[in-house]
């Protein structure tokens, strides 16, 4: 099994870019909770659709600035 | 630690303090492979250790974390639960099924009580520590 999911995400540069936001308030602006966003952000889990659209919404950017597949990817 | 996997921990403990009390306890009244008939008593006072433990552990931690006892379950967490259960499930079904099939063949009434027990302890205590891996570990 791949250590990680092929779709990488800058969520964590995009946090520390909104004035340091934590995983907690990410987390509940998104409904999900901080060790869900902990795991996005390691590429353990891929979030639904609809959280990768309301994770773009909080940072005011399209979901392919957030998101995008990994070519490197081998799994 | 998310809130359901302290829960997770609780349960796994509360059933292996009871559970292997109880197992023991089977294990030692029986004659070689002659299995001790089904005590009620027994029974109800290890149900009564299980529920008193879960209890006591989910209150103390909800007294810690109040907020993530209320909150609902987000996607990640559904599946993992779904995962959980799935397994669980398998594991229930297989064993009750086999102790039904021993039954056919043996008639042993006792073995076929302590089969479907057994499946369903080993089937929560399979349901739990896959919640903990996959909190813990894997990918999803």
């Amino acid at each position: 099994m791949a250590s990680r999911l092929p779709i990488l995400n800058h969520v964590r540069t995009l946090r520390e870019q909104n004035g340091s936001m934590t995983q907690s308030e990410l987390g509940d602006a998104v409904g999900v909770t901080r060790q869900t966003v902990a795991a996005i952000e390691q590429r353990r889990y891929s979030p639904s659709l609809e959280t990768s659209f309301r994770i773009a919404r909080v940072f005011g950017v399209g979901l392919e600035k957030v998101f995008s597949w990994d070519d490197n990817y081998i799994g | 630690m998310p809130f359901q996997e302290k829960s997770a921990w609780i349960m796994l403990l509360a059933l292996l303090l009871s559970g292997i009390p109880y197992i023991s306890n089977i294990v030692t009244l029986s004659h070689g492979a002659q299995l001790p008939p089904p005590n009620i008593q027994q029974l109800v006072y290890y149900t009564i250790i299980l529920i008193l433990i879960a209890v006591i552990g989910h209150i103390i931690i909800t007294a810690f974390s109040a907020k993530d006892a209320n909150a609902k379950l987000d996607e990640r967490e559904r599946r993992i639960f779904d995962r959980a259960g799935k397994l669980a499930g398998y594991v229930f079904g297989f064993g009750s099924v086999g102790s039904l099939i021993f039954y056919l063949f043996f008639a042993d009434g006792n073995l076929l009580f302590y089969g479907v027990l057994g499946s369903l302890i080993i089937g929560q205590l399979v349901e739990y520590i896959t919640k903990i891996y996959f909190y813990r570990w894997n990918i999803l």
